[in-house]
């Protein structure tokens, strides 16, 4: 396995809204989740996942239930919200954009100056 | 709607505190044990499994830590941390917590005390709804210190409203009044215009208002009940309105009750009111003769200047009716309610705000001091926190947190000062002193307090707060950091100056104290008693009845064993009630009258010939009046010095007749039999008006409402007062008697002077104590951390006197510095004081000395006691120090 990429700065709030919005999940489970759609390129800091949840909980993006868990075990689960479905949106588009402009400045010869 | 859920989720989160608390563990438990499953799963043995998982994980109390920081519970949490470490920082440093409580208590307490007083008059709105509108207008004329308006005048502006919404009415000086039925009792009346409630934004709780109908001059009187004396006399009985009163012997209904809030606009006091009705000849525009009190509401959006310019034709109109002599010394005047009510209170309120705000800035800066001191002593306790990780945000946090704990303490010492202090000030008040009856400690001052408090508590807090921690302090070396050294002495600079500016007030009240008390009054006031004699109207309805009840008193009185004189006048002197006219209403025979002006008023009195052996006024030339003056041919006049010369400048003015006339009644020819010494005419203060005095006649034809019994006695006043009562009572027990000696109606004048000079001298002992404290507990301090310094100093040669004139020297510069910016404030601010001064210049260069000398001893001698410590240093011990 290839080194892993550090996660850049404000991106886990978005790796965890969309994590959620395909289904509720505990914190465990998001960050198996992330691991896997990123096919394990993404490195998370464990113990930074749950103070990003709990401000995101603040904020009212995400909301929390207890449950059980697939091993019978109580287990909290966050599922998204109206808002944090808004919020996904925007933020996606603004990567989306974001990462279109850096492409394009870095896919930039000389010719083209 | 999202902050609503934010604050939700964060009351949650500090409410519920410990269920979340555990319900976080379970989560993070949960993640390290399913990821431990997993490993597991992966073939790992369990116990590694578990290690391995907690070691990825990270530090979990961290992370913990930042979970309770994104719910903000870590906010109150630290707060109650803070809470509970600057109490007990407090609790180890016993002394300083007791010194900075009581100097807080005794600044913060003064303040709330002066504020419960000053509040009433002069930032609490008055009792009447949008009274911002309400103004008092009228003509201000010479003979009247408060604005008025002629009936007929009133009447004519009364149609055309201008820049009012509404205007009213009422009868100057409110009437007493007799309930005379069973239980008679003596009230306060006051009549009013019919619309004067509604002007008001008044309406009775029980009944209704006056309408036009009740003022028409014949209709059947009605009256409206004060709140208390509903209360006290018809036991608050709702269907109060109806009944029939019998009121100096005519029978009035009352028709409604007014609210308990309810006041007068000119705080007179009223039991009842009742409408005003004037009849046609009081509106004769050509003869007036009834003056009135007006106030208006004003139109919304209207200023009281707009006011007065939209009342401008309409007065000059007025003036037409004038006397034209007189017409250059009328003026019109619009003002709010407000400053009509306080007068001449407002300056004295002032003065005594802002000395008590200094008197709290120089707490505030002795605590503050006292804080760095300590912050100094705590150096190294700090700069270990913050090595430890404690932000810098949180190290402020936490001192202001204890500062703020500290001003709270203060506050409610200070709540207990202000409660005794007030009772002092009520106590020691002199009349006339607008609402100070009132002041009380209700829910306003209390947050006044509260406020204070915690101003205060940032106020001396935030500086030894931000004292950044340095890696050096951490060392524990007790070098003291140039700037703060600098700082600590510019806040002993600003005391001196506050209080030399204190003091500087004080001293000029003091000194005008002095000056009033012993201003010359022209009559000799020792062994001499006053009675006030007011006859009812209603048993005394004519003026043959009131003489014959006087000739009576008089003739009893004079039978009182040990009254050696006895006199009767109409009026006394110093307070300024004697009557009054122009001068230039006084025509000499053989002479024109003067044309121009009024010449400025001329006060008279009637008396009976004792009047003046009694009172010790000197006869300067002629002689005195007699008993052959009282039949009512006679029409004899004594003048005083200085109506004499102005009359008869360099001329003998005896002899010579005069006469005078009061509005259009001509008096009769009167020849000038005596000359009188001058007399305080028009309080202490004032300059005294020239008078003439007539005699008291046997004649029913010269009249008087009050008249007032003159008894000079060598027995002391608790002696006679109850033999002069019992004569007077065993005439008529109705009549209400008062009586006060002659030293005690001077003294009363003195009273508001003496009391702003009290209470400046008090603030400025407290200023310049605190700025003693403040300087001792300086230079004790910078001895202390420089006692290593002397050490090395004597043990190189310097001499105990070297050291004591390094470390005086030192406090003398801050000290004078601070001496001379408090000069210049006291010079421009003794500017302030000037309307409460008397004979004295705001900038008497003795007095502003005397307070700078005051202060530079106090500072020397605070400088002296700790700066002797430094000299007797063993340079031995010193070296060793630390």
């Amino acid at each position: 396995m290839d080194k892993q990429l550090e996660l850049l700065q404000g991106t886990l709030e978005l790796l965890i809204l969309k994590a959620v919005s395909l289904g509720p999940l505990h914190g465990y489970g998001i960050l198996l989740r992330i691991q896997q759609i990123s096919k394990d390129w993404l490195e998370i800091q464990q113990g930074s996942l749950y103070p990003a949840l709990y401000r995101m909980e603040h904020q009212g993006w995400i909301t929390s239930v207890w449950g059980e868990s697939e091993n019978n075990r109580k287990a909290k689960y966050y599922r998204l919200t109206l808002a944090g479905r808004r919020k996904l949106q925007m933020e996606s588009k603004k990567w989306n954009r974001m990462a279109d402009v850096i492409a394009g400045i870095l896919g930039t010869t000389a010719e083209e100056v | 709607m999202k902050l609503f859920k934010r604050v939700r989720s964060w009351l949650r989160a500090v409410l519920r505190r410990a269920e979340l608390e555990k319900e976080m563990d379970a989560e993070l438990r949960f993640h390290v044990e399913a990821y431990a499953d997993d490993l597991v799963r992966g073939g790992m043995p369990r116990q590694e499994a578990m290690r391995r998982a907690r070691l990825e994980f990270g530090g979990m109390e961290r992370a913990k830590e930042e979970c309770r920081e994104a719910r903000g519970v870590n906010l109150v949490d630290n707060l109650a941390q803070d809470l509970r470490f600057g109490a007990r920082m407090l609790r180890k440093n016993q002394v300083f917590t007791i010194v900075a409580v009581l100097t807080l208590a005794l600044g913060i307490g003064a303040t709330t005390a002066i504020f419960s007083v000053v509040d009433r008059i002069l930032f609490r709105s008055l009792p009447y709804p949008h009274d911002e509108q309400l103004v008092s207008f009228g003509v201000k004329a010479p003979f009247e210190g408060i604005e008025f308006m002629l009936a007929p005048e009133y009447a004519v502006l009364r149609g055309q409203p201008g820049p009012f919404a509404a205007m009213t009415s009422l009868t100057p000086g409110g009437a007493d009044c007799d309930i005379t039925e069973q239980n008679p009792v003596r009230l306060n009346c006051a009549l009013v215009e019919s619309t004067f409630l509604a002007t008001f934004g008044i309406r009775p709780i029980v009944g209704r208002d006056f309408t036009r109908d009740d003022q028409r001059p014949r209709a059947p009187r009605s009256a409206i009940l004060s709140y208390g004396l509903w209360r006290s006399r018809f036991g608050s009985n709702p269907l109060v309105a109806g009944k029939i009163l019998s009121l100096d012997g005519r029978s009035v209904e009352i028709v409604g009750v007014l609210p308990a809030e309810f006041e007068m606009p000119n705080l007179a006091r009223a039991d009842i009111i009742l409408p005003q009705a004037l009849d046609e000849s009081a509106l004769d525009r050509n003869h007036p003769q009834v003056l009135l009190r007006t106030f208006a509401r004003l139109k919304p959006g209207i200023t009281v200047a707009q006011a007065a310019a939209a009342l401008g034709p309409w007065f000059q109109d007025s003036l037409r009716f004038v006397p034209p002599q007189f017409r250059a010394e009328v003026s019109l005047r619009v003002r709010p309610l407000r400053d009509r009510q306080i007068e001449d209170s407002r300056v004295g309120a002032w003065v005594l705000f802002g000395a008590v705000i200094a008197v709290l800035l120089l707490a505030c800066t002795n605590v503050a001091n006292l804080l760095l001191v300590r912050a100094a002593a705590g150096r190294r306790e700090f700069a270990v926190r913050a090595a430890l990780g404690a932000s810098r945000g949180r190290l402020v946090r936490q001192a202001l947190t204890e500062s703020l704990l500290l001003g709270g303490v203060g506050g409610v010492a200070g709540l207990l000062v202000a409660y005794f202090l007030l009772r002092v000030f009520v106590a020691i008040a002199p009349e006339g002193i607008v609402r100070l009856q009132q002041a009380s400690i209700d829910i306003r001052v209390l947050l006044f307090n509260l406020g204070v408090s915690l101003l205060s508590g940032i106020l001396f807090g935030i500086a030894p707060a931000l004292k950044r921690p340095t890696p050096e302090s951490l060392a524990g070396k007790n070098a003291a950091s140039a700037s703060w050294g600098f700082f600590r002495h510019a806040l002993v600079a600003g005391q001196i100056a506050g209080s030399v500016i204190l003091l500087a007030g004080a001293a000029l009240l003091l000194r005008t104290l002095w000056k009033i008390q012993s201003v010359p009054l022209g009559f000799a006031g020792r062994e001499v008693i006053t009675a006030q004699i007011p006859l009812p109207e209603h048993r005394y309805p004519d003026t043959a009845r009131q003489l014959t009840f006087l000739q009576e008193v008089e003739e009893r009185l004079n039978r009182v064993p040990g009254v050696a004189l006895l006199a009767l006048s109409d009026t006394l002197p110093p307070s300024g009630s004697s009557q009054a006219t122009f001068f230039a209403s006084i025509e000499i025979s053989g002479r024109p009258r003067a044309a121009q002006g009024t010449g400025g008023m001329v006060g008279w009195r009637m008396v009976t010939p004792n009047y003046f052996p009694a009172l010790g006024i000197s006869i300067e030339r002629g002689r005195g009046f007699t008993e052959e003056d009282r039949v009512p041919a006679a029409n004899p006049v004594i003048l005083s010095k200085a109506l004499a010369a102005k009359l008869f400048p360099g001329e003998e003015a005896l002899g010579k007749s005069l006469r005078f006339s009061a509005f259009d009644r001509q008096g009769p020819w009167r020849t000038i039999v005596g000359i009188a010494d001058d007399v305080k005419n028009n309080g202490l203060t004032a300059s005294a008006d020239p008078e003439f005095y007539i005699p008291w006649k046997n004649d029913p034809e010269t009249y008087a409402r009050t008249s007032y019994v003159i008894l000079r006695t060598p027995i002391s006043a608790a002696t006679v007062i109850p033999w002069v009562r019992a004569e007077i009572a065993s005439l008529d027990s109705t009549v209400p008697v008062g009586f006060s000696t002659m030293n005690q109606r001077v003294e009363k004048l003195t009273q508001r002077p003496r009391f702003d000079a009290i209470l400046l001298a008090l603030f400025a002992g407290m200023g310049v104590l605190l700025a003693a404290l403040g300087i001792y507990g300086v230079v004790s301090f910078l001895v202390v951390q420089r006692t290593q310094e002397f050490g090395i100093r004597m043990a190189l040669g310097a001499v105990p006197r070297n050291i004591l004139r390094m470390v005086l020297g030192d406090v003398a510069r801050w000290t004078v510095a601070g001496a001379m910016a408090g000069l210049l404030g006291a010079w421009f601010g003794a500017r302030l004081l000037a309307s409460l001064l008397f004979e004295v210049r705001s900038h008497d260069p003795l007095l502003l000395g005397l307070a700078v000398m005051v202060l530079l001893a106090a500072a020397f001698l605070s400088a002296w006691i700790p700066a002797r410590r430094a000299m007797r240093v063993d340079p031995m011990i010193a070296l060793r120090y630390e």
